[in-house]
C-alpha cells in the first residue's frame, strides 16, 4: 500500500498541491520563529529575552494556525478521494491497507514540504532578527543562527500535524460508513476553543487592565482561539447564513436553487473566517494601542511589539490567504463532474458560474461575519483594558478593507477555477 | 412525414486523432423509434452526442425540428437542448445532491420555466416512482435511477429523445419497463426516439435499426426481430474484419 501511496503522489500530483502548499508555508513560518531560539542561545541576556519573547508570541500564534491549516487542508484533500477509496476497496483493499496508504502519502508530503521550507524559513528568520536589531532590541553584533530548534520545530510540527490529521481522517474514511462524520466531537472542540478565547478575553479585561501594552498578549490570543472555535462551527454557521439569505439567493432562479441545494462548502468558510478574524482583531488592537500610547512614556519594547504585530499579521494574512485560494481551488476542481452533469442537464456555462458565484457569496458572508465576531474577542477587552472604553473609537474603514480583500480573494479564486473547470465539452468532463 | 432529426455528413475527430464519425448521413422521421447498433468503439455514443448537441461534430450539419443546431453557439445550443431534446445517459448523470423530483424538473428550471406539478407527479407515478419523489438518487436502485433519467428527458415534451444504452445497467424486468415506456412515448405520444443498444432484444422494440461500423453507416433493418438483428450484427463483425 505504501507503493500505491507513492505512485499516487507521482501520478496525481495535483491532488496534493493544496496539502503541500499549506505544509510548506506553515513549516517555513514555524522554522523562522523557532530559529530565533537558536539565535538566542548565544546572545547576551537582554537580546536573549527579546528573542525568546518574540519567538514564543509570534511562534505560538503561528503554531496554532499552522496546525489547524495543515489538518483542515489534509482532511479536505483526503475526503475528496472517496471514489478512489471505494474503488480500491472494491478490488480488495482492506481498511488497514487504505489507512496505511493515506498516512503514507501524508507523511511523504509533509517531509517533502518541510525540506523545501528550510531555505525559506532560514531567510525569514534572518529578516526577523534584522527587524529586532533595527529597533535596538537585539544587539547588532549577534549573528542569526538557524539550528536544531528551527529544524526540530519545523519538521516536528508539520509531521505531527499531518500524521494526526491523516490518522484521524483515515480512520473515518476506512470505516465503511463514510457519511457518519462526527459533528459532536467537532462541536465540543469548538466550544472548548471558544471558552479558552472567552477566558483570555476576560483575563484581558480584568487582570491585564492597567498593564498597558502587555495586555496585547492575552487579547491577541483571545481572538485567535475564538476564530478557531468559530471556524470549527463553519458548517452550522453556513447553514444559518444560507437559511437567512436563502430567499434572496432564490431570486436568481435556477443557479440560485442549485447554489442552495448543492454540497455545502463549509471547508472554504474556515480560511475566510480565520483571515478576517485575525486581521481585523490585530489591526484594531494596534490602533487602540497607538492612540492610548500617544504622548505617554513607553517601555522600550513597545515599538518592537508594534512592528512584530504587523509582521505577524502580514505573515499570517499571506498564509491564510494562500490557504483560502488553495482550498477554494481544490474544492472547485473536485466538482468537475458535478458541473458537467449540470451542463448535460441543460445548464449553460454562465448558469454554472452564476451558481458558483452565489455559493461564494454565502461563504464570504459567513466567513466575514464569523471573523468579525472573533475579532471582537480581541478588540473589546483590549479596549476596556487599555483605553477604558469597550467599543473602539475607530473608523470601520479598516474592517471594510479586510472584508473587501476576503471578497476579492474568494470571488477571483472561485470564478477563475470554475471557468477553467468548465472548459471543454461536458461529455468528456463527466467521464473524468 | 417530416424529419425531426437529420444529420448531414457528420465527421468527428477527437483530440487524440481518433476518427469516431467518418461521414454519417441519416434522417429520423417524426414518430419513429430507431435503434443504433454496432461494435464497441464504432462511434454510436459520439453520433448520439453530436446529434443531440452535447458535443460538436468536427464537420457536417445537424438539424433538429428544422433548426440547424451546428450553426449556433454553445449557450444557444444548450438552451435549445433544454426543451427540445431529451437525453438518457447510460450512467444516468443525475445530480447527487438533488431529490428525484428536483432532478426531473432541473432542465425546465434552468430554462426559467415552472414545471407543472401535476405533470411531474403523473410522469413519476407512471414510472413507478410516485413514492420516491423526495429520495436522493444514491438511495435508488440502478433501474429506478434510469427511470428518473427517463422522466427527466420526457418532462419537457421534447421533439426527440436520445438514449445511450438506457438498459445497459438494468436487469431484464427493469429493462423491459424502460423499453416499453420508450415505445409508448413514440406510439402514443408521437415523439421520436433514437436509442443506442448492444442488445438485439432491446433493438427489436424499435421500428428500425441503423448499423454503424468504424464510424460509418453499415446498413439498416426495418421491423427488426431479435434473430434478424443478431444475424446482421454477426455479419457486421465479418465485414469489419475483412477489407472490401
Ligand atoms: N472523449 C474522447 N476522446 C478521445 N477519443 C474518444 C473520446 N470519446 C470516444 N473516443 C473514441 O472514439 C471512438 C468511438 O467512441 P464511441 O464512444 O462513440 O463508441 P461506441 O460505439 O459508443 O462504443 P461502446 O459501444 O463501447 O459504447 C472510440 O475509438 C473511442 O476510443
Ligand atoms: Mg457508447
Amino acid at each position: 500500500m505504501i507503493a500505491v501511496a507513492l505512485r499516487n503522489l507521482r501520478h496525481r500530483p495535483g491532488g496534493f498541491v493544496a496539502t503541500f502548499l499549506s505544509a510548506f508555508l506553515g513549516a517555513a513560518l514555524i522554522m523562522a520563529f523557532a530559529s530565533l531560539l537558536d539565535t538566542a542561545s548565544g546572545a547576551d541576556a537582554a537580546s536573549n529575552e527579546s528573542l525568546v519573547t518574540t519567538a514564543s508570541v509570534g511562534g505560538g500564534w503561528c503554531l496554532v494556525i499552522v496546525a489547524f491549516a495543515v489538518t483542515s487542508t489534509l482532511t479536505l484533500a483526503v475526503r475528496q478521494r472517496d471514489q478512489q477509496f471505494a474503488l480500491l476497496r472494491s478490488v480488495g483493499a482492506t481498511g488497514p491497507q487504505l489507512r496505511r496508504m493515506i498516512v503514507g502519502e501524508a507523511v511523504a508530503v509533509a517531509l517533502l514540504a518541510s525540506a523545501v521550507a528550510v531555505p525559506v524559513g532560514w531567510a525569514l528568520g534572518r529578516v526577523l532578527v534584522d527587524l529586532l536589531q533595527n529597533t535596538g532590541q537585539v544587539a547588532s553584533t549577534i549573528d542569526p543562527v538557524f539550528g536544531p530548534v528551527a529544524l526540530g520545530a519545523g519538521f516536528g510540527v508539520t509531521l505531527t500535524g499531518s500524521l494526526v490529521a491523516a490518522v484521524a481522517t483515515a480512520r473515518r474514511t476506512a470505516a465503511r460508513d463514510r457519511r457518519r462524520q462526527r459533528p459532536l466531537l467537532r462541536r465540543i472542540g469548538a466550544g472548548l476553543f471558544l471558552l479558552i478565547g472567552a477566558n483570555c478575553a476576560l483575563l484581558t479585561a480584568t487582570l491585564m487592565d492597567g498593564k498597558g501594552i502587555d495586555a496585547m498578549q492575552t487579547a491577541g490570543q483571545a481572538g485567535i482561539w475564538a476564530a478557531i472555535g468559530l471556524a470549527l462551527l463553519a458548517p452550522e454557521l453556513l447553514r444559518l447564513v444560507t437559511a437567512v439569505l436563502g430567499p434572496v439567493v432564490r431570486l436568481f432562479g435556477a443557479p440560485g436553487e442549485l447554489a442552495l441545494s448543492g454540497p455545502r462548502l463549509s471547508s472554504a468558510v474556515m480560511p475566510v473566517l480565520l483571515f478576517t478574524g485575525i486581521a481585523t482583531g490585530t489591526v484594531y488592537m494596534q490602533g487602540i494601542e497607538d492612540r492610548a500610547a500617544a504622548g505617554q512614556i513607553q517601555p522600550a519594547y513597545a515599538q518592537d511589539i508594534q512592528t512584530l504585530n504587523y509582521v505577524v499579521v502580514g505573515m499570517v494574512t499571506v498564509f491564510v490567504a494562500i490557504m483560502l485560494v488553495n482550498t477554494l481551488i481544490a474544492a472547485t476542481t473536485h466538482r468537475r463532474r458535478e458541473f458537467a452533469q449540470q451542463r448535460l442537464a441543460g445548464a449553460t456555462r454562465g448558469q454554472v458560474t452564476g451558481m458558483v458565484a452565489l455559493e461564494g457569496v454565502l461563504i464570504t458572508v459567513t466567513g466575514v461575519l464569523g471573523g468579525l465576531v472573533a475579532s471582537l474577542f480581541t478588540v473589546l477587552p483590549f479596549g476596556s483594558a487599555r483605553a477604558g472604553r469597550v467599543w473602539p473609537d475607530a473608523s470601520p474603514a479598516a474592517f471594510g478593507i479586510v472584508a473587501a480583500i476576503a471578497v476579492v480573494l474568494t470571488a477571483s479564486a472561485l470564478v477563475q477555477t470554475a471557468r477553467r473547470t468548465l472548459h471543454g465539452p461536458a461529455t468528456a468532463a463527466v467521464r473524468a | 412525414m417530416t424529419d425531426v432529426v437529420s444529420l448531414e455528413a457528420l465527421y468527428k475527430t477527437y483530440d487524440g486523432g481518433v476518427t469516431a464519425l467518418d461521414g454519417v448521413t441519416a434522417s429520423f422521421p417524426a414518430g419513429s423509434f430507431t435503434a443504433v447498433m454496432g461494435p464497441s468503439g464504432s462511434g454510436k455514443s459520439t453520433l448520439l452526442q453530436c446529434a443531440a448537441g452535447l458535443d460538436r461534430p468536427t464537420g457536417g450539419r445537424v438539424f433538429i425540428d428544422g433548426a440547424e443546431l451546428t450553426a449556433t453557439k454553445d449557450t444557444a445550443m444548450t438552451k435549445f437542448r433544454r426543451t427540445r431534446v431529451g437525453f438518457v445517459f447510460q450512467d444516468y448523470n443525475l445530480l447527487p445532491s438533488l431529490t428525484v423530483e428536483q432532478n426531473v424538473v432541473l432542465p425546465l428550471r434552468l430554462a426559467g420555466r415552472r414545471a407543472d406539478r401535476h405533470r411531474v407527479r403523473e410522469i413519476l407515478d407512471r414510472l413507478g416512482l410516485g413514492d420516491r419523489r423526495d429520495e436522493l438518487p444514491e438511495r435508488l436502485s440502478g433501474g429506478q435511477r434510469q427511470r428518473v433519467a427517463v422522466a427527466r428527458a420526457l418532462l419537457a415534451q421534447p421533439a426527440v429523445v436520445f438514449a445511450d444504452e438506457p438498459t445497459g445497467a438494468l436487469d431484464l424486468r427493469s429493462a423491459r419497463e424502460v423499453l416499453t415506456l420508450l415505445r409508448s412515448v413514440v406510439h402514443q405520444h408521437g415523439r421520436t426516439v433514437i436509442m443506442v443498444t448492444h442488445d438485439p432484444v432491446a433493438a427489436a422494440y424499435a421500428d428500425s435499426v441503423l448499423f454503424l461500423a468504424d464510424g460509418r453507416l453499415a446498413g439498416s433493418l426495418r421491423a427488426p426481430t431479435p434473430d434478424a438483428v443478431a444475424e446482421r450484427l454477426a455479419h457486421l463483425g465479418d465485414r469489419v474484419g475483412v477489407p472490401a
